[in-house]
């Protein structure tokens, strides 16, 4: 049975995976206003993601500014995957 | 904002499951196209339909030089309306780029390789109203099927995002011109 990811147990963090689910690449921005964040925050959850090997982020330009394209790994996919499966496993009642 | 080992009631898992896929949804819907993004591969693609048609039947360097010629628009249309769309949502989503703009999907390569088969035969036969008519049906298939796949990518953005890889992509544009410069020395033989 898929186990629980500690890493995705935020909601802001389960959010933020699976709104990059739906796109390949994504700008900061975009992903803060999606979430309804502050710059701060989201940038806690993108290191925390990062550092678990979930999210590859990129710096480049958008709108003539620098700024941070952000990405799900595979390896991030695969977790959301196994994460998901076990919200609906105890959503389903299963142990 | 520590990692937590809280495990969530049934009611928590499907609300958070809930909030995930609204949110996801709603940047799927937020992605607009730019103006004339259809319309724009479509007369790209009946040109380049045309342009290989009557290159190709030709068969002469001036006519296998229209051919290539053909593909400029459809590279600058296809470039000018990818980079419009990444300013303007702030987004890339690389199925768009290979399953609407290249034809990566089923329905926009069949097609049109059928409108190109059907318009090269034309070619031959100097039937050039139907290579007109071939031309425009092909690009407005391709172009109804970039609506039809936008279509089925928000409704299912997770499984859908995700177009051909680029090693894929490459091999295909290797083999592309390899069939242009094998077309280029035979006409000129």
């Amino acid at each position: 049975m898929a186990e629980l990811d500690r890493h995705l147990q935020a909601p802001a963090r389960l959010k933020l995976m699976t709104m990059l689910t739906a796109v390949t690449e994504v700008e900061f921005a975009v992903l803060r206003d999606g979430l309804e964040v502050s710059d701060s925050v989201l940038s806690k959850h993108i290191a925390t993601l990062a550092d678990a090997g979930y999210v590859r982020s990129r710096k480049g330009s958008y709108e003539g500014r620098r700024t941070t394209w952000l990405a799900l790994s595979p390896a991030g996919r695969k977790a959301l995957h196994n994460h998901v499966a076990a919200l609906r496993a105890i959503i389903d009642g299963v142990d | 904002m520590e990692t937590s080992n809280h495990r969530p009631t049934p009611d928590e898992a499907a609300a958070a499951l809930l909030d995930a896929g609204s949110a996801r949804d709603q940047l799927s819907n937020r992605l607009t196209l730019p103006s004339w993004f259809y319309a724009s591969i479509g007369v790209a693609i009946a040109i380049q339909t045309a342009t290989l048609a009557l290159g190709v039947a030709a068969q002469s360097v001036a006519g296998i030089g229209l051919a290539v010629a053909g593909l400029i628009p459809f590279a600058l249309v296809a470039w000018v309306q990818l980079t419009r769309f990444r300013r303007l949502n702030g987004a890339w989503v690389s199925g768009i780029a290979s399953r609407v703009v290249f034809g990566g999907g089923a329905w926009s390569s069949t097609l049109h390789f059928l409108a190109l088969g059907i318009a090269l035969w034309a070619a031959f036969d100097q039937r050039w109203w139907l290579v007109a008519v071939c031309s425009v049906a092909g690009g407005t298939a391709y172009a109804l099927s970039g609506v039809r796949w936008m279509q089925v990518y928000r409704r299912d953005p997770a499984a859908n995002s995700r177009g051909e890889s680029v090693l894929l992509l490459i091999a295909l544009i290797v083999l592309l011109a390899a069939a242009v410069i094998l077309l280029v020395l035979q006409s000129t033989r």
